[in-house]
């Protein structure tokens, strides 16, 4: 039977209630779940969190460039099949020399095709029941990629390359499958139709104030005040990139490691900026806004 | 159940089928439905593919379960104010709230009750006459191959929808549509005017038990108050806002190719490595192509606003493609020369440009307004030989296209050079129109 408890998140991980939600009818309804959002919301974390904290068995295709579905689902192994078969032929000659040892074809068997068929992640979560798949940024596939996948997700079944072979799996089994993508490029209309959708927002202040507490449970709340103030600044002056989530943490990660008062010294004098601001632009653009803080507060300080 | 929901969405500009209405019913018979905010949970996760169309969508929803019409620009709580619904639940919840609540906290109720409020949806509309003779699929008729026990049939066959086609499913629903037709012709309202809302006397909002989170009553505020959920104005003129889905239609001028290569290094080294079997390795080659001529107008204050944008547009393709991307400049119109910087010091005969390569695309940026006189004879032959050379070549216009017939030298231009708006929409047109054409 499918897992489909409602899932909220885990010790280490906040799921927001939206997300759980969407997780939760895409599982309930045996579809995969595209999470879209901006970088560093957590988009990858749910599923690992998920298959973590239920003990299920976790199946990973990070997408990349030069995917496709052969790596995703299946390949046939040509050379090995070539090199057994040569084999069969080597120990007949051998035989025929009389020689006893024959050489190995390690179990495999040439005239059992799926011998040689090796499963990529897609098959072998098919082939679990109840397993979770992840395909990780599936924007930086080539645009043939989600096209590939509609047959394998509207029939949950896969046909194995040369041996035929069909990994197929019920409703009910089917593998909790969580699609991710940055929006780098637009996936096809056909494919985001077989999904449920769903488009992390941007964490608000108490959202983001619990997520630090789950990953830095010590932290004071004093540099958790500071802190989550500029960088929800930070975010609303129009940087060409905004700092994220991750980088929030990164950020707290270093200061974490000073007393209270040092560590809100440094937030505020903006010390390590360069964990949050990743473009040299933006960076330029700070430092600007702090030389003019800096010049009004000295021309209000020689006024009085 | 639902059979209006589709065509309300269509009117909203979001995509929606029958199957939209399987999934409905498929969550529901799976438990995942227990208040309406979860059918504005469920639906948002089938209906809304990209972060635009939540604005729509929740409008839409609105409209269609609440019957609260949410004009553009309105903000929730003043839809929400104005519609019959919303002042029917308040004469009847009067006595839970009393007189001195102010009418923003009231509403703030109102979405809870509307979106947080669970009971078994089931239930309620077997309840009511009018959903019994509405709905027939939801009863469960003792006498399986009644008519009604027929429909359910039905719709129990059509949940599985992988199999079918979307025409016979159009064709099912319509058959079940007819039927009810013929029974009851009821509207599908949750809550509204007609009488039948469950929030009215006794009604489950009084007994119902609160379930926590967020139901969508506080997302669907924050959605309306933000430009960033409704989609972009394809059909007006480029500006900061809709330059992002300008761009995504440009990006249609990019040629890729691939095709798959012998990978003669990889094929001796994998080789090798096998003992000297050697087996052909392929490597898929992908190519991008970019060509492009832009020519701009940038005389006169009329144009001004647009270059920036222009060249934003641009230089966003260039980055991304390190390609052929020249820009040359004219004012007004082009004669035998044109200008290859913005501050029109430096030229070069047009016969150059008519030199290179006609697989360039070329795109002519200006409002193409000026004195008759000035698109004189040297002017005109200069398009035609442009358009002679480069098959790809396209005139995008700032002007509205409203105002396109009242300037003559717009309709002389128009004539030599296919002339498209430029918005969004009209580069998407040049684009596709471009890419039709063989250099």
């Amino acid at each position: 039977m499918a897992l489909t408890e409602f899932w909220t998140g885990s010790e280490k991980y906040l799921c927001d209630r939206d997300l759980a939600q969407a997780f939760h009818m895409a599982r309930v309804l045996g579809m995969p779940l595209l999470i879209e959002g901006e970088p560093g919301t957590g988009k990858t974390e749910l599923p690992l969190q998920y298959a973590a904290d239920n003990n299920l068995e976790l199946f990973v295709y990070p997408t990349g460039s030069k995917s496709n579905v052969d790596q995703f689902v299946a390949k046939f192994d040509h050379v090995k099949y070539l090199r057994d078969s040569q084999i069969e032929i080597l120990n007949a000659q051998r035989k025929e020399e009389g020689l006893s040892t024959r050489l190995s074809t390690g179990g495999r068997d040439p005239e059992k095709l799926e011998d040689y068929v090796i499963k990529g992640p897609a098959a072998k979560a098919y082939s679990s029941p109840n397993s979770v798949l992840l395909i990780d940024e599936i924007d930086k596939a080539p645009r043939e990629f989600p096209n590939d996948l509609l047959y394998s997700l509207s029939h949950r079944k896969f046909i194995m390359p040369e041996s035929g072979q069909i990994i197929e799996v019920s409703e009910e089994n089917m593998p909790a499958i969580v699609i991710t993508s940055n929006r780098e490029q637009e996936l096809p209309t056909a494919f985001k139709g077989r999904c449920i959708y769903h488009y992390i927002h941007f964490p608000e202040t108490n959202t983001m104030r619990e997520i630090i507490t789950k990953h830095y449970p010590k932290v004071e709340d004093k540099i958790v005040d500071v802190a989550l103030d500029i960088f929800y600044q930070l975010r609303k002056i129009g940087l060409e990139r905004a700092p994220t989530t991750r980088e929030l943490l990164n950020w707290l990660k270093y200061v974490k490691k000073f007393s209270t008062q040092e560590a809100v010294d440094k937030i505020l004098k903006l010390e390590g900026i360069g964990a949050l601001i990743k473009t040299q632009t933006d960076l330029q653009r700070i430092q600007k806004m702090i030389l003019k803080d800096k010049d009004d507060f000295g021309r209000r300080s020689t006024a009085n | 159940m639902f059979e209006g929901l589709p065509e309300k969405l269509k009117s909203y500009d979001l995509p929606a089928d029958v199957r939209l209405l399987l999934l409905l019913r498929k969550a529901m018979d799976r438990g995942l439905v227990k208040t309406l905010g979860d059918i504005y949970n469920v639906l948002k996760g089938i209906v809304v593919k990209d972060p635009k169309m939540m604005g729509p969508f929740t409008r839409a929803y609105y409209d269609y379960f609440l019957n609260i019409d949410i004009q553009n620009g309105d903000r929730l709580s003043d839809a929400i104010r104005r519609s019959e619904t919303f002042k029917k639940w308040r004469d009847d919840n009067l006595d839970r709230f009393g007189d001195n609540i102010d009418t923003e906290d009231l509403i703030n109720h109102f979405l809870d009750d509307v979106h947080l409020t669970t009971y078994d949806i089931k239930e309620i509309i077997s309840g009511r006459d009018i959903w019994d003779n509405d709905d027939p699929s939801q009863i469960d008729s003792p006498d399986g191959d009644g008519p009604l026990g027929a429909q359910r049939k039905h719709l129990d066959q059509m949940a599985d929808y992988s199999d079918l086609t979307l025409e016979e499913l159009l064709e099912r629903m319509k058959e079940v549509m007819d039927q009810q037709n013929s029974k009851h012709s009821g509207g599908s309202h949750w809550v509204g005017t007609g009488g039948i809302s469950p929030y009215g006397h006794g009604g489950a909002a009084k007994d119902g038990l609160r379930v926590g989170g967020t139901g969508g009553g506080k997302m669907a505020r924050k959605v309306l108050n933000d430009r960033k959920f409704f989609p972009v104005d394809m059909d007006s003129i480029i500006n900061d806002n809709n330059v992002d889905a300008a761009l995504a239609s440009l990006k249609g001028i990019i040629e890729e190719s691939a095709h798959d290569e012998l990978d003669i290094p990889e094929t001796i080294d994998k080789g090798l490595k096998r003992g000297g079997l050697f087996m052909p390795e392929m490597k898929s080659i992908t190519d991008e192509k970019l060509q492009v001529l832009l020519l701009i107008d940038n005389g006169g204050y009329s144009m001004d606003p647009f270059i920036r944008i222009v060249q934003t547009l641009f230089r966003k393709m260039k980055t991304r493609f390190a390609h052929d991307l020249e820009t040359y400049y004219f004012h007004n119109t082009i004669y035998d020369y044109i200008y290859t910087d913005a501050h029109r010091s430096k030229y070069i005969p047009i016969k150059k440009i008519l030199q290179k390569d006609p697989n360039y695309r070329v795109f002519i940026i200006g409002d193409a307004s000026m004195a008759p006189y000035e698109l004189n004879a040297t002017s005109r032959n200069t398009y035609k030989e442009l358009v002679a050379k480069f098959k790809r070549t396209v005139w995008l216009n700032p002007e509205p296209q409203r105002y396109w017939h009242h300037t003559f030298t717009i309709q002389v231009i128009k004539e030599l050079i296919d002339m498209y708006p430029l918005t969004p929409r009209g580069i998407e047109k040049a684009v596709q129109e471009m890419n039709r054409k063989q250099a």
